[in-house]
């Protein structure tokens, strides 16, 4: 069983919202909804960073375990997804989510919510791929192409992965063993520059 | 239904009509624990770990508050993770819901068993066929406002909450749909009339609700002649039923305060103070459904001679001298007992087309 994960670098993002832009696009959600949002850590500040957040597609998911209605499910792909057809718009899975993935597109009365959207890791809903219907409740379905949702793919510095776990978890430990090394390799050059010779320890140090 | 024989067919629709109603409201939290065990058995949750998860670990632990920003308007859209909705979430699914549960069938229950084992209540000097006037028509409408509009936000607030576990297995998965979406509809609609019923029952209800620390508290002590031995003296409205009314007011207040933060959520978009009104308003919703159990319970077929003080207005003068027996020797000195509203003062607004409504 896959377990399809989203993953962003915050050693790469540079909130360039290139990933929130082609989810809209791709998925034409409603205005006002946002199923994914880059937040910048820090803004200015030494140690900027940036993430891109949708939903996590949680393993456990606390969205699906508050629902009243129940109307979450995850694909045997481990894509949580919902049934606009059944929710109610309470809005009880965004306050269980901690990633304030849930969105609500605010068209109901007494300032009311409509029904929940969220991002589908581009991979639609319970209604037939890529039918007309399908497209106007949950957006596109990239996933039943045999595609990687829009975000990860049109993200400029590949700071935002999708796909199975292992293989984001392999990418990650690489660009991991990388910086590691890099950060290393700079070490020794700066050991080279301040204490004279490669494996000396006896050198003097200048600064 | 043999206890209501003796009833003239219109009360008897009354009573069908609140046995039935009181019963959907009593049975409905009840069935989830006839279901538990299937939904225990179903395989745990393959856990795959997030490739992220360390760093989503370390942007959570770090202390609050760190600066954070976004271009993405929206509802706390500046905040990366956060796990207070995680305590109000097993707060809700491991105490609200199975102690509510607990709370409304053991109230059932105490009152089935004390109807098994009491029955119903009756006159005991049989009925005088003097009719003493009890409630005024304002004050009937007020009643019967708050109370049809708290029943119906009674039945959707617990559908919303216990229909996962009633509804699903009776009608699908699918079918949980259609009343669950018209529950909130009818609790969001419901709601302002509950409010506008609620201040005016308030204001209604107050003087005779007032507490008179002695009669009440020798009320309290008898349990209101409920258990056995003699009925304790009670005023117009006894002590249990002052304590219904305060309990309503504050209640009342607090659902109304907390319903109203959950009510605008585009507007109010306070996400802690928003979890902490869901909680004060079901747990103040549980007490307060509790407490109409005992209400409907006493106030409709638990005792006979009572539902029709609330209906017609009047109530019989052998009823009011066992129940109420100091309002009782008021209406008497006053000369009202066999009296019609319309014979009191005519300038009394409400109780004008008494009459006709009786
Ligand atoms: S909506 Fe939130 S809680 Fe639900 S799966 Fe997505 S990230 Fe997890
Ligand atoms: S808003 Fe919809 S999906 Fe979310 S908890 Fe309510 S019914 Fe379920």
């Amino acid at each position: 069983m896959a377990a399809m994960k989203f993953y962003c670098d915050a050693e790469r993002c540079i909130e360039c919202n290139g990933c929130v832009t082609a989810c809209k696009n791709e998925n034409e959600v409603p205005w006002g909804v946002n199923r994914r949002r880059v937040v910048t850590i820090n803004d200015g500040e030494p140690g900027e960073r940036s993430l891109s957040v949708a939903c996590m597609h949680c393993s456990d998911a606390p969205c699906a375990a508050v629902c009243p209605v129940d109307c979450f499910y995850t694909t045997d792909d481990g894509i949580v997804l919902h049934d606009k057809d059944i929710c109610i718009g309470c809005g009880y899975c965004f306050y269980a989510c901690p990633f304030g993935a849930p969105q609500f597109p605010k068209d109901g009365a007494f300032a009311s919510r409509g029904k929940m959207d969220k991002c589908t890791f581009c991979a639609g809903g319970p209604l037939a791929d890529n039918s007309s219907e399908e497209f106007r409740k949950y957006g596109s379905n990239r996933f039943a192409e045999g595609k990687l949702p829009a975000c990860a793919e049109m993200c400029a510095t590949k700071a935002l992965i999708a796909g199975d776990a292992d293989m984001v978890s392999d990418i990650y430990r690489k660009r991991i063993v990388n910086r590691a090394q890099a950060a290393l390799g700079k070490a020794q050059q700066l050991r080279q520059r301040n204490m004279g010779s490669a494996g000396d320890m006896k050198g003097k140090v200048t600064n | 239904m043999q206890i209501t024989r003796n009833l003239p067919n219109r009360r008897k629709s009354y009573f069908q009509w609140m046995l039935f109603a009181l019963m959907l409201v009593l049975v409905l939290p009840v069935i989830p624990y006839i279901y538990a065990d299937n939904s225990e058995s179903s395989p745990a949750v393959i856990s795959v770990p997030n490739p992220g998860s360390d760093l989503w670990r370390e942007v959570r632990q770090r202390d609050y508050p760190i600066s954070s920003s976004t271009q993405i308007s929206g509802i706390n859209s500046n905040v990366l993770i956060d796990s207070e909705g995680q305590k109000w979430r097993e707060y809700r699914i491991e105490k609200l819901i199975p102690y509510g549960a607990y709370i409304l069938g053991a109230m059932l229950g105490v009152f089935l068993v004390y109807f098994l084992i009491r029955g119903r209540i009756p006159i005991k000097g049989g009925r005088s066929g003097i009719q003493i006037p009890r409630f005024t028509q304002f004050a009937r409408w007020v009643h019967w406002i708050t109370a049809i509009s708290f029943m119906i936000l009674a039945f959707t607030g617990l559908v919303l909450m216990y229909g996962k576990y009633v509804l699903i297995p009776l009608l699908g998965p699918e079918g949980i749909h259609i009343p669950a979406n018209l529950s909130k509809l009818l609790h969001d609609f419901s709601a302002p009339v509950f409010i506008v019923g609620l201040v005016f029952t308030i204001f209604t209800f107050m003087r005779e609700s007032l507490i008179n620390f002695k009669v009440d508290t020798m009320w309290f002590l008898r349990a209101g002649g409920y258990l056995g031995g003699k009925h304790p003296s009670a005023e117009k409205v006894n002590a249990g039923q002052k304590l219904w009314y305060w309990s309503l007011v504050f209640g009342g207040i607090a659902i109304v305060a907390s319903g109203l933060v959950m009510y605008f959520p585009n507007i109010i978009q306070d996400r802690l103070l928003i979890l902490d009104a869901h909680i004060i308003h079901t747990i103040a919703s549980i007490f307060l459904i509790s407490f109409m159990i005992v209400h409907i319970y006493l106030a409709s077929f638990g005792v006979e001679g009572a539902l029709e003080c609330m209906t017609s207005g009047y109530c019989d003068a052998n009823w009011a001298k066992e129940h109420h027996d100091l309002w009782y020797e008021e209406m008497q000195k006053e000369g009202k007992v066999g009296t019609r509203f319309e014979d009191q003062q005519k300038s009394e607004v409400f109780g004008q087309s008494q009459a006709a409504d009786s």
